[in-house]
């Protein structure tokens, strides 16, 4: 296994998975720090150009949840 | 709850507000021995201080509300149980812990044997300390006991998988609530929950291992016995005489299950003037009726205050905001300690050190706790002394914190939307703990980008609107009216719109209260109250055409017998009742002697002197509820059918009175109506929904047959009156529902802003409901919710002027395409088109209906709205900033 | 109405029913005094877990 990992881009929704990253924190859950959370009003604020720029930015990943 | 050992220095929970560390002065060295004292030694603020004593205050209040809440019934004196000595015996309670990912087996479902296996069969027994007058005193129903067991059944089987067995051990299953009967449904169907009908007999543990053998007893008498790895005890809520005492020494009456004392048209007014109740101190009950009557007892209180409202509260001084128009950004960056929090992980003078190299930071610091009062009166110092027009604080999370941050800022003169969080602690140290370097890479990346999005947010204006002082209540029954009162009684001019031509509602058809009062008197004083009170106006025979505008400001269409007007209006309620089943089985229609239980409630009305005449009088229940195509229990039913009993035998006591049922749902202390029945030879028999009894009429007799479930055998009985307990059907409206933008759900009831925090409102501003539009409930309970319901809307009425958020969506009329998208994908109905003036058929954005999501601004296909706060560049900003190296 | 009425109200008990009285009173203009013998507000329902029949988390 090489010792490369992926740099993600997240864009949480505020009112539910931002919000539960941060009860992840409160529950003291343990997760890899390659990721970089971008708090968005609403999944539906997501457009494809935030998706495309994120990877030309240098993100081997982009997860939209909400 | 001791399922594990605290520390006396001890926080209570993981979301404890405050969330600080207090000390257990029984357990603690120094406070009981004088020794020790390390924390008071090892605490960096200072914070603990050993010479606090008690002191007593005295405050002076117009008005008193009681919420003292109950204890979890304790089963330890139940020797059946063994509650005490098995260690596999568990309360409810503990049960809640352990399935709690912030409890002490962090959410693993284990035994807390030493072996501390997962369990495979877990049983629940139902009505500990509930409905029991041999082992304890406790004769009332607890009333939530049922749900939480169920629900605690199918959440253990989502935990551990649906190979683990879990059996419901109860007498009546009671799932009266909204949704409950298809949640009991699920468990049943879906999720393979057992419930097994009987009484258990004893628990006893297997020889050598630490199962559990159950014997029980089935309904027909049969003894069985099972053995289980779990017994979760589902222990009923009591008062503790603690609370008890307290109550007897401020003279307030109790009942006998030593609930307060309360009137069934008073619900929340204890017997001494001034003092009020809610919560389980005023009857055992679930969370969404302690809301209910917290706000009833919150309005019942402020009523008698109305006169000097606002001559007590604070207002804080407005700072004047300073311009940043033409100025280059100036930002501060504070970076928070959060104690140890943050900085045993993170190494926070390199953030901040590294914060202050970034573009346009002026200042950068490090703070112990950011959030403390006195680092937030010398932050709102350094923005005014540095001239500082952004700020950004990594910290904990926007989410709780970035309001308080945001009135530092108002307090500095700068707006509070010149303003970032990079979130350093939930998302970081708490999740990083083992990976310090990365995580200190990480918050200097979440810094970055923070300021690099702070340097292009620009001011936000909030939009000040004046609210409409005014009421409309949709509906004059019950609780309309309960609602109309507490609003005039609160000094706002109230308006009822009523379809039919008197007040009343369903009560006008109602004899007694279960609590024995005279339904029609005290409905007419109701009624005479309503009628003559000042800001109090009728509108009878009255519909609604047409609703426009929003929260503050609604203007209403009403058409009364041809004549039309415009009712404008700040809030509305909407409380339009429900109607009785039109039965159309058990022959109803056929035979006077066959009738609703509203028809014979009339006889009682009308004194009907045939009553006393009959030689037998059979109820059957649950007409039309609890069935396929009404997954619903109409909630009053049970207790309704257990008073006309008991009041026929009042009557006559040698008439044979039957009632035939599928659970008996005397919920509360209405348990002891059914007690009472029994006792004066009532008789009841159960049926099943596949085993419905059957009506016929044959040569002029009226005979129900029904199969007896204890003795197995079918059951002929001659009777002169049948009534039927029938559901309860909402006054489905859909108009109604598509004017003020409020749904329904599918058995046509309102579906509230949330199932057991907003009862009495909706998730639109400004709209609010009550009473049995919301769900089936008896009086007390529909007045109550009348009330709260009447609490929230004065809540925003008292503030008489509201502020529209700042980050909302903005079209640029230069670049719209007029292609409507917007105005389609809208859940909110913010956009439309402009009618008039040079942008004409444009879309634009109502600032008051827009709630910020920016659906539309992902949407639009010519870039032309703008999402403020959120903006296009902003974000990019952000994401631009992802990459550039450390 | 008796004069010298106080616009103030205490409540007694800071779990969900105490807050949520407390919080109607003081947005409807009066001060409020919560009273809780315990060392932080939530009371029993922050004991639980989720909440029937949404299974909403209880937090």
């Amino acid at each position: 296994m090489s010792e490369w990992e992926p740099k993600i881009a997240a864009f949480l929704c505020n009112w539910c998975s931002y919000g539960a990253a941060d009860l992840a924190g409160v529950g003291r859950m343990e997760y890899p720090p390659n990721i970089r959370v971008i708090r968005i009003p609403c999944t539906g604020r997501m457009s494809p150009k935030f998706f495309l720029s994120a990877i030309r930015e240098g993100a081997d990943g982009v997860w939209v949840s909400g | 709850m001791g399922i594990v050992k605290r520390k006396s220095a001890y926080v209570e929970y993981a979301q404890a507000v405050p969330l600080k560390y207090c000390i257990d002065g029984d357990s603690c060295i120094y406070i009981q021995k004088g020794k020790c004292g390390a924390c008071k030694k090892f605490c960096p603020t200072g914070a603990v201080d050993f010479d606090q004593k008690e002191v007593t205050e005295t405050l002076k209040v117009g008005s008193v509300v009681l919420a003292p809440g109950f204890r979890p019934f304790d089963p330890s004196k139940f020797d059946n149980y063994q509650y005490a000595k098995l260690p596999n015996v568990i309360t409810a309670m503990e049960f809640e812990r352990i399935l709690s990912a912030s409890g002490p087996t962090m959410g693993h479902v284990t035994c807390l044997s030493k072996d501390e296996k997962e369990p495979k069969k877990i049983a629940w027994f139902q009505c500990v300390g509930s409905r029991d007058m041999n082992k304890c005193d406790n004769s009332y129903c607890s009333g939530v006991c049922c749900m939480y067991a169920i629900k605690e059944a199918v959440i253990a089987k989502e935990h551990l998988g649906d190979a683990l067995d879990c059996a419901i051990f109860f007498m009546d299953m009671r799932t009266h609530g909204k949704e409950f009967e298809r949640f009991y449904e699920n468990a049943s169907e879906k999720h393979g929950v057992r419930f097994i009908r009987s009484k258990v007999h004893s628990v006893t543990p297997v020889t050598n291992t630490d199962d559990l053998e159950v014997r029980y007893v089935t309904e027909d008498g049969e003894l069985q016995t099972e053995i289980f790895d779990m017994i979760v005890l589902s222990v009923g809520l009591e008062i503790s005489p603690e609370v008890s005492d307290f109550a007897k020494q401020l003279k307030i009456d109790l009942t006998p299950g030593n609930f307060c004392q309360t009137a069934t048209f008073s619900p929340v007014q204890t017997s001494k003037e001034g003092i009020f109740v809610c919560g389980t101190l005023q009857g055992p009950k679930d969370i969404p009726q302690a809301i209910i009557d917290s706000s009833a007892a919150a309005t019942a209180a402020g009523e008698i205050l109305a006169e000097v409202r606002h001559t007590r509260t604070k207002t804080a001084e407005k700072v004047p905001e300073i311009s940043v128009t033409n100025e280059r950004p100036k930002i501060g960056v504070f970076v928070c300690r959060c104690g140890v929090n943050i900085a045993g992980v993170v190494d926070v003078p390199a953030v901040a050190e590294y914060a202050a190299s970034l573009p346009y930071v002026e200042y950068a610091t490090d703070n112990l706790y950011s959030c403390s009062q006195d680092t937030q009166e010398t932050m709102a110092q350094i923005i005014k002394d540095k001239n500082l027009n952004r700020v950004v604080v990594a910290a904990c999370t926007p989410k709780t914190h970035e309001p308080l941050f945001q009135e530092t800022l108002v307090n500095a003169g700068v707006n509070k939307y010149l303003f970032e969080m990079a979130n350093i602690r939930n998302q970081n140290s708490w999740v990083h703990k083992n990976n310090p370097e990365l995580a200190t890479k990480k918050a200097k990346d979440l810094v970055r980008m923070a300021v690099h999005k702070v340097a292009l947010m620009e001011p936000l204006e909030e939009a000040e609107l004046q609210i409409n002082p005014t009421a409309m209540v949709v509906g004059g029954g019950i609780s309309g009216m309960a609602a109309a009162r507490s609003l005039a009684r609160q000094g706002y001019e109230t308006h009822i719109i009523e379809k039919k031509s008197q007040l009343g509602g369903q009560a006008l058809n109602l004899y007694r209260t279960a609590k024995g009062e005279d339904v029609q008197e005290k409905l007419s004083d109701l009624i005479g109250e309503i009628e003559t009170h000042k800001k109090i106006h009728v509108h009878l025979d009255t519909e609604i055409t047409d609703v426009e505008g929003f929260v503050g400001n609604f203007e209403t269409g009403l058409s009364s017998n041809g004549t039309e007007e415009t009712l404008e209006h700040g809030i509305a309620i909407m409380a339009t009742g429900a109607t009785p089943l039109q039965p159309v089985e058990y022959s109803y229609g056929k035979d006077s002697r066959i009738v609703t239980a509203l028809e014979l409630d009339r006889k009682f009305i009308e004194n009907d002197s045939g009553l006393k005449d009959l030689n037998t009088a059979v109820f059957i229940q649950c007409v039309g509820s609890r069935e396929p195509e009404r997954m619903y229990c109409s909630r009053v039913c049970c207790t309704h059918s257990v008073d006309n009993a008991l009041q026929l035998k009042k009557l006559n006591p040698d008439m044979n009175v039957f009632v035939l049922y599928r659970d008996l749902r005397t919920y509360g202390e209405r348990e002891l109506l059914y007690k009472q029945a029994r006792e004066q030879g009532v008789i009841f028999i159960r049926y099943t929904l596949e085993n419905k009894p059957q009506v016929n009429i044959e040569n002029g007799k009226l005979l129900v047959k029904t199969v007896d479930h204890v003795i197995g055998r079918t059951l002929e009985i001659e009777t002169d009156l049948l009534a039927l307990a029938t559901a309860v059907i909402p006054n489905r409206d859909d108009k109604l529902a598509n004017f003020f933008k409020v749904p329904l759900n599918d058995d046509g009831f309102f579906v509230e802003r949330h199932a057991k925090l907003g009862p009495s409102e909706f998730a639109t501003d400004g709209v609010f409901l009550c009473g049995m539009a919301h769900y089936p409930k008896p009086i007390d309970e529909s007045i109550a919710q009348g009330q709260a319901a009447a609490s929230r809307g004065v809540t925003l009425l008292a503030r008489e002027t509201i502020f529209t958020s700042g980050t909302i969506a903005e079209t640029d009329p230069m670049l719209c395409s007029q292609c409507g998208v917007c105005v389609s994908v809208c859940p909110y109905s913010a956009p439309s088109f402009i009618e008039e003036g040079p942008f004409a058929e444009k879309a634009q954005i109502n600032p008051v209906l827009c709630k910020g999501c920016g659906l539309c601004v992902a949407s639009c296909r010519s870039g032309a709205i703008h999402l403020k706060g959120f903006d296009n560049d902003q974000i990019f900003a952000q994401i631009y900033a992802l990459n550039e190296a450390v | 109405m008796p004069k010298n009425v106080i616009g103030s109200v205490m409540v007694a008990g800071g779990g969900i029913a105490g807050m949520q009285a407390a919080l109607d009173l003081a947005d409807s203009g009066y001060y409020v005094y919560l009273v809780e013998k315990g060392p932080s507000i939530g009371g029993r329902m922050s004991q639980l877990d989720k909440t029937f029949p949404t299974n909403d988390c209880a937090m």
